[in-house]
């Protein structure tokens, strides 16, 4: 393992890991995206909209319980048959990784909403605002910054899920790397450069995430939920 | 659609082959139990040497704990699995290969002594320090301190938390597939292969995993409610 | 003749980075005598005493237990050098200490508090330690808590237990870090009626109090610490009737209410 070695197999090839990277990104930000929306989303219907919330609470449970795995090759064989979607492996990729956040983030979500105190919707209404205005001012922007940490830590779980979609043959980093041992044969450098690329943006997420964990708690003295 | 829906709730083919995906079940099982003994061990060492007086002792546990808790599970297994024998094999000058099981044990294992370790770690911070001081006082050696002082406390507040990341464990053995461990993932991908139907099989999977974690979830959030009122009382 | 001191603090000095909180600080305790130790806070009292068990280490004096050294011992060719903690941990066992927050183990019961220094690390038999432990517990007024644990207990049993658990180490002396501080008033009592029956015994001990009515009634000797140095040291009498530092007169006049 020399770093002539580690020149040829690696730094040679890095146009085509860059573009593994590009893809692994985009599958995460909008993953990412659909998993802030859903889980909203299944929140609010859990915890506000009474006649579905038993259906709420066991899609949240399906998303969280189901190993990410499992989900994937569900979504990406069986769903296209039974709902005519997702039409691409990279959206059944995508849809898999944020439908599994989602189920996380409905529970984050809740607990952030449980967690601001009573009070302070009373203190609202006595001062004339709207339910709607209580929850938009009041309400959401303290669940936003309390719950912030464990977002950007789903994040995190994402990225580190998405070298799942590889096997449903997204062209994303893991993907790419795979490819380059499959020619070469030679699998020491690129996949310890690979693990290494993976682990490197996961910390520096999560240590974003810390920082962003320390100032809010200095700035508003809000808990961070985990 | 309604046909599809039909078929894939059809689930008299995943019935039929139940044995050979209970076999596969059992692996993950196997696969849970090894694992999870590694990552407690190696997570509690990592701990210790992360609260250990030493600078150097301290930056190796927390070397440790960062590389494999952002380390993703799958292309750790694909590490262990296909570089770790290599680099073993230029050391001792042999060729050496790790049989699907061993690897997955052993990346599995450590990724989730990351998360164990840090773990561990916020138990062992919780420990009021004049616990300890008084145990000091009282001629205990640190040895003594560990394992009557520091442990059986650490196990009281961190259990609930421990039993979360033992569920997220057994999820995590659902990608032993890929490298060839024959688990229940596997054994649907062989079945389908044969029957041609991946319908009922990969529904009947997706629902087999779901009921187990909801029952282990579930077991576990009621347990850590009561657990958390007994210990905090 | 002279006698050997059970406890001789011989000029010590601790600092803990550039802050120095003791700056020479000694004294002797004879055996069955009881020295208290008063102070404003931040004049080095706590300091001192987890200094004469090596829960600190002095960077300058020795701390000596009838005669014998704390921080140092004899080697084979008669030199002397350093204690490792492990010889430090074998002599800790003979002074016992009860901190201001009881620090009593939580997961054990108040009995199982009392017994696991004993076993542990005089590894008496379990029946032989029950058995002193329960003594303890008696001589405390305690004995029917035995299984409780800590957490059900007030504080003023809390620090009672922790008496009890320090006693059953049979220690040469005991060391009281501000043991009612952290107590509401109604349980200071309880703690202290302990603590004059243990000096009545004739047990040595040390106290760092806030409790001047206590200090003056039950010490042998007061010491009035400052700044990490002792401004005034005396027998009771001398110290609260007739006290000679300004500084001292000032800081009694606080609780002459």
């Amino acid at each position: 393992m020399s770093m002539g070695n580690w020149e040829r197999l690696v730094w040679n090839q890095r146009d085509a890991l860059i573009a593994g990277f590009a893809v692994t990104v985009e599958v995460c930000v909008i993953a990412f995206a659909a998993a802030i929306v859903g889980g909203l989303i299944l929140c609010l219907v859990r915890l506000y909209v009474a006649p579905l919330r038993p259906i709420a609470i066991v899609l949240i449970e399906f998303f969280r319980d189901t190993p990410i795995f499992v989900q994937l090759m569900w979504v990406s064989y069986v769903w296209p048959e039974l709902f005519g979607f997702p039409g691409s492996f990279f959206s059944a990729g995508w849809l898999a990784l944020g439908l599994q956040s989602s189920g996380y983030l409905a529970e984050t979500f809740r607990t952030g909403i449980e967690g601001v105190p009573r009070g302070q919707r009373e203190a609202a209404f006595s001062a004339g605002m709207s339910p709607a205005q209580t929850f938009s001012r009041i309400v959401m922007p303290q669940v936003v910054l309390a719950t912030a940490p464990s977002i950007v830590n789903q994040f995190t779980v994402i990225v580190k899920s998405s070298t799942l979609v590889s096997v449903i043959t997204v062209p994303d980093l893991m993907s790419q790397s795979q490819r380059l041992v499959n020619i070469w044969y030679e699998p020491i450098e690129i996949l310890t450069t690979t693990a290494g690329i993976y682990i490197l943006f996961v910390f520096l997420v999560s240590s974003a995430g810390k920082f962003l964990a320390d100032h809010l708690r200095r700035r508003y003295g809000l808990v961070a939920y985990s | 659609m309604s046909d599809s829906l039909k078929q894939a709730l059809d689930l008299s083919l995943f019935w039929e082959y139940r044995g050979i995906l209970l076999q596969g079940l059992v692996f993950n099982a196997l696969v849970f139990l090894c694992a999870a003994v590694l990552a407690l061990s190696a997570g509690l060492g990592a701990a210790l040497m992360r609260v250990n007086h030493f600078f150097p002792t301290r930056l190796i546990g927390t070397l440790h704990v960062e590389l494999f808790r952002n380390a993703p599970d799958y292309i750790m297994l694909v590490w262990v699995h296909f570089v770790l024998p290599l680099l073993i094999g230029i050391v001792i000058r042999r060729r050496v290969e790790f049989h699907p099981f061993v690897s997955a044990v052993i990346a599995l294992g450590l990724v989730y002594s990351g998360y164990f370790a840090e773990t561990f770690r916020a138990g062992i911070e919780a420990i009021p320090l004049g616990n300890l001081d008084a145990a000091r006082a009282f001629g205990m050696s640190e040895r003594l301190i560990l394992w009557r002082i520091m442990l059986p406390q650490v196990v009281r507040r961190m259990l609930p938390e421990a039993l979360n990341q033992f569920v997220s464990l057994f999820k995590a053995t659902t990608i032993v597939s890929l490298i060839a461990v024959p688990d229940l993932m596997y054994a649907v991908s062989m079945v389908t292969q044969q029957e041609m139907r991946p319908l009922p099989l990969y529904t009947g999977a997706a629902l087999t995993y779901f009921l187990i974690i909801l029952m282990f979830a579930s077991g576990v959030r009621a347990f850590s409610e009561r657990w958390r009122r007994k210990i905090l009382a | 003749m002279s006698i050997i001191p059970r406890i001789r603090v011989a000029e010590v000095h601790k600092s803990f980075g550039s802050l120095e909180v003791l700056r020479g600080v000694s004294f002797d305790v004879h055996r069955g005598n009881v020295v208290s130790v008063i102070g404003a806070s931040g004049s080095g009292k706590s300091t001192l005493l987890r200094c004469v068990n090596y829960l600190e280490r002095p960077n300058v004096g020795e701390v000596y237990l009838e005669g014998e050294p704390l921080g140092s011992r004899p080697d084979a060719s008669g030199r002397r050098r350093p204690r490792s903690l492990a010889e430090i941990n074998c002599l800790r066992r003979e002074l016992g200490v009860v901190f201001q927050q009881y620090n009593l183990w939580p997961h054990m019961t108040v009995l199982g508090n009392v017994v696991e220094a004993p076993i542990r690390v005089r590894k008496l038999r379990r029946d032989e330690a029950i058995a002193i432990g329960e003594e303890c517990l008696r001589r405390v007024q305690l004995i029917d808590k035995a299984s409780e644990y800590p957490a059900r207990l007030s504080g003023g049993q809390q620090q009672r237990a922790a008496i009890a658990r320090a006693l059953a180490m049979r220690p040469k002396a005991m060391l009281f870090d501000e043991p009612t501080s952290s107590l509401d008033p109604e349980l200071t009592d309880e703690v202290l009626g302990v603590m004059r029956e243990l000096a009545a015994d004739g047990t040595t001990m040390i106290v760092v109090t806030h409790e001047m009515a206590f200090a003056r009634e039950v010490s042998d000797r007061v010491i009035f610490l400052h700044d990490g140095l002792i401004e005034e040291e005396g027998p009771p009498e001398a110290l609260f009737e007739a006290a000679t530092s300004e500084r001292l007169r000032k800081f009694l006049a606080k609780y002459r209410k």
